[in-house]
This record gives structure tokens, C-alpha cells and sequence, in this order.
């Protein structure tokens, strides 16, 4: 195995880089801090959001970790309620991961909206007209269960067993683990589809509007949420010189995420073909040669979209040879995840940027919206990645998150 | 199995009965504050109703209304002046000419014939904005005014992404400069908003209800009539109750040739436009 991907740290070396590593993401966590606390104080006045781009960098993020952290519902669907039990090992993983999603996700939502103060109103106020409530409050009751779920593995520290009751508690929740699965799987079908349907059911919008969109959040959010999983325990193996989960395992989860992705792909070129190919519809010809004479949105859409975020990675992992290599699974799993996050971004963008002309005059005809995160929305991202990554790699140090594994000998 | 959580020196213990004395007790409390938390939300101080007294119940558009107020808009008279945008920011208080609820710009028909452009809310029946705000914040009246409720307002601006129209605007930052537009052409009528809220067109509703109580038609008693429309020297807007058969609008409609904004959107927008040209057929 070329050295380069060769992670495995030598014992000595271990504590040092372990305390580099901390001290990288302590030093992204307080920029990010210093980022949000001018955000609260100065309001979203900082942001290079407009009236005509008022979504961006931010919400690209929040659809983005909730779709990376949708690996949580897929393996826990897999394991309890499909009760193929061989993919237990990597499930605990998934729920971690999920939940680090889903609450980097509220960290920027809370971010994002111009009250803070009053993001409980959704749960008060009840307007069930709309998809951004039911996807609310969805996420607010997901990220409970999710909370549910890794419970009992903070208890299962030593740290606990001095409350056995605590014990006692986390044994039943435990068990009462299919139970979540099962909710946890509706909330989850339920918002992570509703997600694409924020914008596809907005008809004003040409270039949005189309009943193809949740489908495909959900197929992209399946693929990428496994491959946000299984990439971070391999990578955690390979840093331990541990082989965390079998490589049959390894490789059947690898071949779930490349079907996944080719029913994502299936989707997404009729998708294409049916809006844009065959068919004309002024609002949506209008909307793209806009995009295309203003932005790179074409080039990001076939290349980092299709082709590298969506064929590479499945040609990767369904590829008998290719799927046995770390080195490429890594890569494939790498880009499957920069692929959905494109994907994010380009929807969000594209329906603003070009925006609908409701002028009976020509003038309007060439307005295009244009938006750039300014340095304060990017250090509030980098400090909520930061965030995610601490937590993750605490929680890999010190909770039971990852099954022993093996000792690799090369 | 990867889960170790069987705890050692467990099952020396007693046996247990199906259900102790103290799970009892456990369920009790959790229903006991279950119940207690619903409460507090449902009817208690913690209600829609009693929050700022901004409930659910004074949100809804259900039933008829006698009234359907509507905008006419006659783009062959408009000369451009600017007045009905600056009289808008005087009444409504809008001191930041980037937040203009009511715009005018210049335009040209595909015929090469130069006119202006202005756009008050549209208050569309089948309004985008209206459904997909997660509060209700944003809610069509009986009479067809889509209207906001800024106290309830969460600032998440999916009204903004959602309306085709580019008609909301939201409070990036503090407003606190001077009205610059007061008193020339008008006096704020109603209360600033706030940082972080989204904030629009209402009609001049204020005048509406104030001039109904009073007694006085809207559209005609310039009392009760939205500001844009009073100050309009050419008297290119007009305002009116669409029910009413001898209302200003209703006659604009049917003297006119009138059309709406994008009406393939299925909107069905308030305000009604007569073309800049007379349309060759």
C-alpha cells in the first residue's frame, strides 16, 4: 500500500498527533465562535445574503449534514426493521454520525434565521401548509430519537456504572431501540425527501418546481449518509491499524452505496432529459441559459454532480477489483459526499440566482441575482465543521462508538 | 453483537415485580408532566393565544368576507414620478430605499416602447408566500390583504425564496436611521420593524380597517385609501372593493383590457395591469 494512504500512526507517535489534531479543530472552533457571536450581535447584516439570494452558504451546509447524517436511518432501517443483523457493527457509527449531522445542521439553522430568540415558534405556530414546518419539526423530533439512540452508549462508559440506575435506564432504551429504528425511519422518509420538496413545490420557480426533487434528496441523502459513515470508520481503522468492521462487510456496504447511487444517477439523467432535453418549458430554458451565461452551474452540474460525485464513485464500488482497494473506496465514498454537497448548493443557488421575470417588459430580462458567502458565513462553517470533527473524535476516543476490531499486521 | 451492556451483579438481585412500586410511580410523574407540558402549551401561558395574544385563532381566513380589495394599475398612464414608492416609505416607514415594498422601474416593451414599471404587493389569492411560511406568520385576510405578524415572524425568509415576485423584503439590519421621506410626502401610519424579521406590502391595511370602522369607503374616501394610490398625480392606481359592482376597481377591470402578473404561476394576483401599449393583434 503506497505510504501516502498508509494512515497508520506508529504507538509513539499516536499522543502528538492526536493532541495536533485536537489543537487544528480547537483553533477552526473558536474562529467559528468568533464568527456566530458577531452574527448574534450584528445580525445577518454580515452575510452576503440579499432579498434575492436570501438563502446560501448556510443552508447549503444544513441540507448537506443532514443528508451525510441520513446513514443513521438507512443502517438502522437495515438492521431492525429488514433485521439483517450483519450490518450491526457499523449501525452505533451511524447514529453517531447522525446525530452530529443533524445537530451541526440546527447550529447553522439557528444561525440563519433573523430571531433566534424565537426558533420554538415553529412548535407553537402550526402552519401545516408548509413543508419547512413539517421538515422542522421532523428534525426536531429525529434528532430526539437520535438522542435516544446513543444514549446508552455514553452509559456504557465506566465513568457511569457508578448510577446503576443509570444503567438500568440506558438497558432499556436499549432495548427499545427497534422502537426508534421504526420512528426514526418515518421521520426520516418523511423530512429528508421534503427537503428537495422546500424547493419543488414552489411554482413560481420554474427551474425548482418538478415532483423529482424529493425523490432524489432522499436517493442522493441514503448514498451519501452511508458513505459519510463508512468513510469515517475506515478512516478511523486505518488511523488505529485496526480493521474496525470485516472486509466482507466493508465491501457489501461499499455495493449498497454504488446501487444506491446508480438509482440515484437513473433518476437524475431522466430528470434532466425529461426538463430539459425533450421538453421546453420557457421558464425553466430561461432560468438555465441564465445560470449558464453567469455562472459555472452547467460545468458543476455534469462534472462534480454526475460525473465525479456519481458515475466515478459507482463505477468504483461496484467494480469487483476496484471495491477490494481502499485507496479507491476511500476516494469513490470521498466523492460520492462532495458530489451531494454540489448538489446542495447548485439547487439552493440556482432557483435564486435566476430568478423568475414577472416584468411585461424586457428590461427585466437580463437581472440576475448574484450572492458570494462573505468571510463571516465561511468562518461559522468552518467552526460548525470544526465542531462535528471534535465531538466525532472525543467520541471515537472515548465511547464504545466503534467495535474493537482486529490488529492489522503488515 | 457489539453492545457489552450487561452489567455484572445484576441478577443477584431480588427478583422484581412486573411492575415496582417505584416504575409506577415513574410512569405517573412522566404522564403527570406529560400532561402538565401540553397544557401549558395548548391553553396555559405558554399558548398561542396567550403569547402576545398573536394565537392561531386570529390567524385564520376562513369564511367569506364582504369585501375582496383590489389594485388597478394602468401602465399607460404612469409617468414614472416616483411619488407612490415615496409616499409608500413615508406611510409604512420605510427608510432604506433598498427596502421599498412598493418599486418603480424603468421598462421596455418588446415593441421598443418605454413605460414604468411599478409593483405594489401582488396579495395573490393563492399566495406561495402564505403557504410555506412554518409559523403562520405570514396570512391571507378574509378580505384577500396577505398580511404579516411580525411578532411571530421567525426571519427564516423562506416567503422570500418562495414569492416570485421579489415583493418581501427583510431587516438585515437595525433600522434606525431618519425616515427621509417624512414629512414630505407622508407620515409613518404604522411601527417599525425589527431586526431579523421579513416585512411587506400590506395594502395600507391600517387605513382600511380604520376607515371601514369610521364609516368610509376605501377607494374613494382618500382616508381609508393606500397611500401609492392617494398621491398618484396622474391617478395611474386605483384601489377598490372587487365585490362592489360600483367600486373603482370594478370598473377599471371591466372598462379595461386587464392582465395580470405571471398568471401562469397560478398566483391569481390582486392587482391588475393594463398594458403600456395597446396590444396588436
Amino acid at each position: 500500500m503506497a505510504r501516502i494512504f498508509d494512515l497508520s500512526i506508529p504507538k509513539e507517535g499516536r499522543q502528538r498527533a492526536w493532541w495536533i489534531w485536537i489543537g487544528i479543530l480547537g483553533v477552526m472552533l473558536v474562529v467559528g465562535l468568533i464568527g456566530m457571536i458577531r452574527v448574534f450581535v450584528l445580525g445577518l447584516q454580515v452575510t452576503g445574503l440579499s432579498d434575492q439570494v436570501p438563502w446560501g452558504l448556510w443552508i447549503t451546509q444544513d441540507l448537506s449534514s443532514i443528508a451525510t447524517g441520513a446513514g443513521a436511518f438507512t443502517f438502522s432501517a437495515i438492521v431492525y426493521l429488514l433485521r439483517i443483523k450483519k450490518y450491526q457493527p457499523i449501525a452505533r457509527a451511524a447514529v453517531f454520525v447522525g446525530f452530529l449531522g443533524y445537530s451541526s445542521a440546527m447550529l447553522a439553522l439557528a444561525l440563519d434565521i433573523g430571531r433566534p430568540d424565537r426558533f420554538w415558534h415553529p412548535i407553537v405556530y402550526w402552519n401545516v401548509h408548509s413543508v419547512l414546518w413539517e421538515v422542522t419539526m421532523c428534525v426536531i423530533l429525529y434528532s430526539i430519537v437520535l438522542v435516544l439512540e446513543f444514549l446508552p452508549i455514553i452509559f456504557e462508559n465506566e465513568y457511569f456504572s457508578r448510577w446503576p440506575k443509570l444503567k438500568t435506564f440506558s438497558q432499556k432504551l436499549h432495548k427499545a431501540s427497534p422502537v426508534f429504528a421504526g420512528i426514526g425511519l418515518a421521520l426520516s422518509l418523511l423530512h429528508q425527501s421534503s427537503l428537495g420538496a422546500t424547493y419543488g413545490v414552489l411554482s413560481g420557480r420554474a427551474i425548482w418546481y418538478k415532483p423529482s426533487l424529493p425523490v432524489m434528496f432522499i436517493l442522493s441523502a441514503v448514498a451519501g449518509g452511508i458513505s459519510m459513515t463508512l468513510l469515517l470508520t475506515i478512516v478511523v481503522g486505518k488511523l488505529n491499524n485496526r480493521q474496525i468492521i470485516t472486509k466482507q462487510l466493508q465491501y457489501d456496504i461499499s455495493r449498497i452505496t454504488g446501487f444506491t447511487l446508480l438509482a440515484y444517477l437513473y433518476l437524475k439523467i431522466w430528470d434532466w432529459a425529461a426538463t430539459s432535453y425533450y421538453s421546453h418549458s420557457p421558464g425553466t430554458t430561461e432560468a438555465l441559459a441564465l445560470l449558464q451565461s453567469t455562472t459555472p452551474y452547467t460545468q458543476t452540474f455534469w462534472w462534480i454532480e454526475i460525473i465525479l460525485g456519481g458515475i466515478v464513485p459507482a463505477i468504483i464500488l461496484l467494480n469487483d477489483r476496484f471495491r477490494k482497494n481502499d485507496r479507491y473506496t476511500l476516494l469513490a465514498l470521498g466523492l460520492i459526499i462532495v458530489g451531494v454537497t454540489v448538489n446542495r448548493w447548485n439547487v439552493t443557488l440556482s432557483g435564486l440566482i435566476a430568478p423568475p421575470r414577472w416584468s411585461p417588459g424586457v428590461l427585466g430580462h437580463v437581472i440576475s441575482a448574484s450572492y458570494l458567502p462573505t468571510w463571516n458565513e465561511i468562518i461559522v462553517s468552518i467552526g460548525i465543521i470544526a465542531y462535528a470533527l471534535l465531538a466525532f473524535s472525543f467520541g471515537v476516543k472515548y465511547l464504545p462508538i466503534f467495535p474493537k476490531g482486529e490488529e492489522v499486521s503488515h | 453483537m457489539t453492545s457489552n451492556t450487561q452489567p455484572e451483579g445484576k441478577n443477584k438481585k431480588k427478583r422484581k415485580p412486573l411492575v415496582s412500586r417505584k416504575d409506577f410511580l415513574q410512569i405517573a410523574g412522566a404522564t403527570g408532566a406529560a400532561t402538565v407540558v401540553t397544557q401549558l402549551f395548548t391553553s396555559g401561558p405558554l399558548s398561542p393565544d396567550a403569547i402576545e395574544g398573536i394565537g392561531e385563532r386570529t390567524h385564520s381566513a376562513t369564511g367569506e368576507s364582504k369585501h375582496n380589495w383590489c389594485m388597478g394599475i394602468d401602465l399607460k398612464k404612469c409617468i414614472g414620478c416616483q411619488y407612490c414608492v415615496w409616499a409608500c416609505q413615508a406611510t409604512n416607514d420605510v427608510p432604506d430605499d433598498n427596502m421599498r415594498w412598493n418599486i418603480g422601474l424603468p421598462e421596455r416593451t418588446e415593441n421598443g416602447t418605454d413605460f414604468f414599471m411599478t409593483r405594489p404587493c401582488l396579495h395573490c389569492q393563492e399566495a406561495p408566500c402564505v403557504k410555506v411560511c412554518p409559523v403562520g406568520a405570514t396570512w391571507k385576510r378574509k378580505d384577500g390583504i396577505v398580511t404579516m405578524d411580525y411578532k411571530r415572524c421567525i426571519g427564516c425568509r423562506y416567503c422570500e425564496v418562495a414569492c416570485p415576485y421579489d415583493v418581501r423584503r427583510f431587516n438585515w439590519k437595525p433600522s434606525t436611521a431618519e425616515n427621509p421621506y417624512h414629512p414630505t410626502w407622508g407620515s409613518p401610519e404604522v411601527e417599525r420593524r425589527t431586526r431579523g424579521v421579513v416585512e411587506k406590502c400590506t395594502f395600507c391595511s391600517h387605513r382600511i380597517d380604520r376607515g371601514l370602522a369610521q364609516g368610509l369607503t376605501p377607494g374613494v374616501d382618500r382616508e381609508a385609501t393606500p397611500a401609492c394610490v392617494n398621491i398618484c398625480p396622474v391617478n395611474a392606481r386605483i384601489f377598490g372593493d372587487h365585490n362592489n359592482p360600483e367600486s373603482p376597481i370594478t370598473k377599471f377591470v371591466t372598462e379595461n383590457e386587464t392582465f395580470r402578473l405571471r398568471e401562469d404561476f397560478g398566483t391569481e394576483p390582486r392587482v391588475h395591469y393594463v398594458r403600456p401599449e395597446k396590444e396588436e393583434i
